[in-house]
Parts: structure tokens; C-alpha cells; sequence
């Protein structure tokens, strides 16, 4: 999806404001807003990806105008909305305190099994599909078309642009890539700098 | 050789070991620039990096989280593992940060 979260590279937004000593809420509103979602029933079969996704949906001005924990609220009435549980929920379903720990633990492993080989090895040249999906993708635009090296391979992971959209785990090898910053920024970037992505194998293409 | 990471995309942060990420982590200046001008960013967190020195920039786009094991400052031969350990803070594990020997 071509919008605003995609911001690796963009110009514009000013200084970065780091708040020295910055508390972990800065209202209590958000506090509760952050516990809330993560112990919230969401709809069955609802993924970090389709999470991130549903982000992404909110408009472009809203995205660069709302706090981060109005949007973690606009994520979950999204969550809600489209599996239609606002409208009726099952109380049975909700979330028991003993269950919170396991699952605040065990949600995020995206690692999966795969009798696949993976395609590409260590050191080798690849390149970055020039896709455009408009579904949810992580594959940022600034390195689609780019060509890079692979430096590490994790494993086979879920991937996030059938996961977003309830088409199910479809794993595939994950690897990190270097990209040279000349080959992403141009000739102006330091020549011995580098950028690193976690990208999937349908992401790329031998060089 | 200096290391940065962070997410372009979204705000993924190795938040299981370094806690809740600050608000700057998330913000639209920091995911922007973080790729395309990492010198720039350094310089604003007040570390100017001589031009010889390679940066190698993480951005998060998996299930996979970055954090940087910290350069040992100079003038801490002597340390216990545990001085060492005070004078970790999170920017340097970031990135945005060196450790200094205080």
C-alpha cells in the first residue's frame, strides 16, 4: 500500500524532538489505551499483520496528525468493526487474567516451519521486486528496484501481505539485505554507508 | 563502524528487552530520515561521526528486532561488569548515543 506510513526517505518533517526523561504515558488516557489493546479479544484469526495494516488504512492526515495511542484505538475499532464483534459480543470469548501472560508471550512468533530450501544464499546479489501491491506489503518504496546483498538468512516467518488480509501464514524464507546507501539515496550518500531490511523471498529476484 | 536502527514502516522496537519506545522513535522526522540521512539525525542527538566512520542502518521490517550492543568507551579497563552496565542507556542501544565512561 502506497501511503503515508511508507516514510523512509521522505523530506519535510522537521527536527526530531526527543524529550529528555520522557515518561511512559503522557496522559493517563494512554496507558490504559496501550493495556487495553494488548489484552483485548480480537477477532479470530487476527494477525500483527492485519494490525499494522488497519494502521496504514487510516487517511494520510490523520495518520500524520493523531497521536500514536488515538491511532492503537482507531486500530481496535477497525479490529472490532469488521468482524462485526462491536455489534455483538460474545462475553464467553473474552480473555481470562491467567490467559493474559501466555498471550502477550506467545502472539508474536512469526517463525514457521518450511520444507522449501531457500532460494537465495549468504553473499549473493539480489534485487527488490518493483511491486506496488495495494494491500499491505513491507517492502518500503525506497528500496523496491534496488539491488543489494543478502547478509543473513532467519528461518521461514509468516508473510505480512497474506497475513494482513486473512489469506493465511503462506511462510517464506526471510533474509536481512545490505543495500549500499549510493544504491538507494544516489551519489551524494556516504559511500560507506548502508542500509539493512528484513525482506521476503517473493520480495526479490536474483541480480 | 556504527550501528542505527529503526522502523520505517510502522514503529517495531525491541520493546521486550529496552521497554516502550519514546515518542521521537515513532515520528515521522525519525522514520523519514533515519535511512536516507543518518549523519543529519546523529548530529541532532549531538554525535557528529567523522566521515570515515561506516553506518550501517537497520530498519525493522520483520518480526525481527535490532537493538546495538554498545562500543566500550574508553577509560573503563578497570570496570566491573556492572559499572559497565550503568553507563549502558537506551539511546546508545538505539543508536542515537555512545556510551561515555561518565
Amino acid at each position: 500500500m502506497n501511503s503515508i506510513h511508507d516514510l523512509g526517505g521522505m523530506h519535510g518533517f522537521g527536527a526530531i524532538d526527543a524529550e529528555r526523561d520522557e515518561p511512559p504515558f503522557h496522559e493517563a488516557w494512554e496507558g490504559r489505551a496501550g493495556g487495553l489493546l494488548e489484552v483485548m479479544t480480537f477477532p479470530a484469526g487476527f494477525t500483527v499483520d492485519r494490525f499494522r495494516y488497519l494502521r496504514e488504512t487510516l487517511r494520510p492526515d490523520l495518520y500524520l496528525t493523531q497521536t500514536y495511542y488515538e491511532q492503537w484505538i482507531y486500530i481496535a475499532e477497525q479490529a472490532l468493526l469488521e468482524s462485526g464483534m462491536a455489534q455483538a459480543p460474545k462475553r464467553n470469548d473474552a480473555m481470562r487474567p491467567e490467559a493474559v501472560w501466555g498471550f502477550l508471550h506467545d502472539r508474536s512468533h512469526s517463525g514457521r516451519d518450511l520444507d522449501a530450501k531457500p532460494r537465495f544464499a549468504i553473499g549473493q546479489r539480489v534485487r527488490a521486486r518493483n511491486m506496488q501491491p495495494a494491500g499491505h506489503t513491507r517492502l518500503p518504496r525506497y528500496a523496491r528496484g534496488k539491488a543489494g546483498s543478502i547478509v543473513s538468512h532467519h528461518g521461514a516467518h509468516v508473510l505480512p501481505d497474506a497475513s494482513a488480509h486473512g489469506k493465511g501464514d503462506v511462510p517464506q524464507h526471510l533474509y536481512t539485505v545490505r543495500f549500499a546507501a549510493r544504491e538507494l539515496w544516489g551519489e551524494h550518500a556516504n559511500p560507506r554507508d548502508s542500509v539493512h531490511l528484513d525482506l521476503w523471498e517473493s520480495y526479490l529476484e536474483p541480480a | 563502524m556504527h550501528n542505527l536502527v529503526v522502523c520505517t514502516l510502522c514503529s517495531c522496537y525491541p520493546l521486550s528487552v529496552l521497554g516502550l519506545p519514546p515518542a521521537w522513535y515513532k515520528s515521522a522526522p525519525y522514520r523519514s530520515r533515519a535511512v536516507i540521512d543518518p549523519r543529519g539525525v546523529l548530529k541532532e542527538f549531538g554525535l557528529e561521526l567523522p566521515e570515515h566512520v561506516k553506518i550501517r542502518v537497520w530498519d525493522s521490517t520483520a518480526e525481527v528486532r535490532y537493538l546495538v550492543l554498545p562500543e566500550r568507551p574508553a577509560g573503563t579497563e578497570g570496570m566491573s561488569e556492572e559499572q559497565l552496565a550503568a553507563l549502558v542507556t537506551r539511546d546508545s542501544m538505539i543508536g542515537v548515543g555512545k556510551v561515555s565512561a561518565k
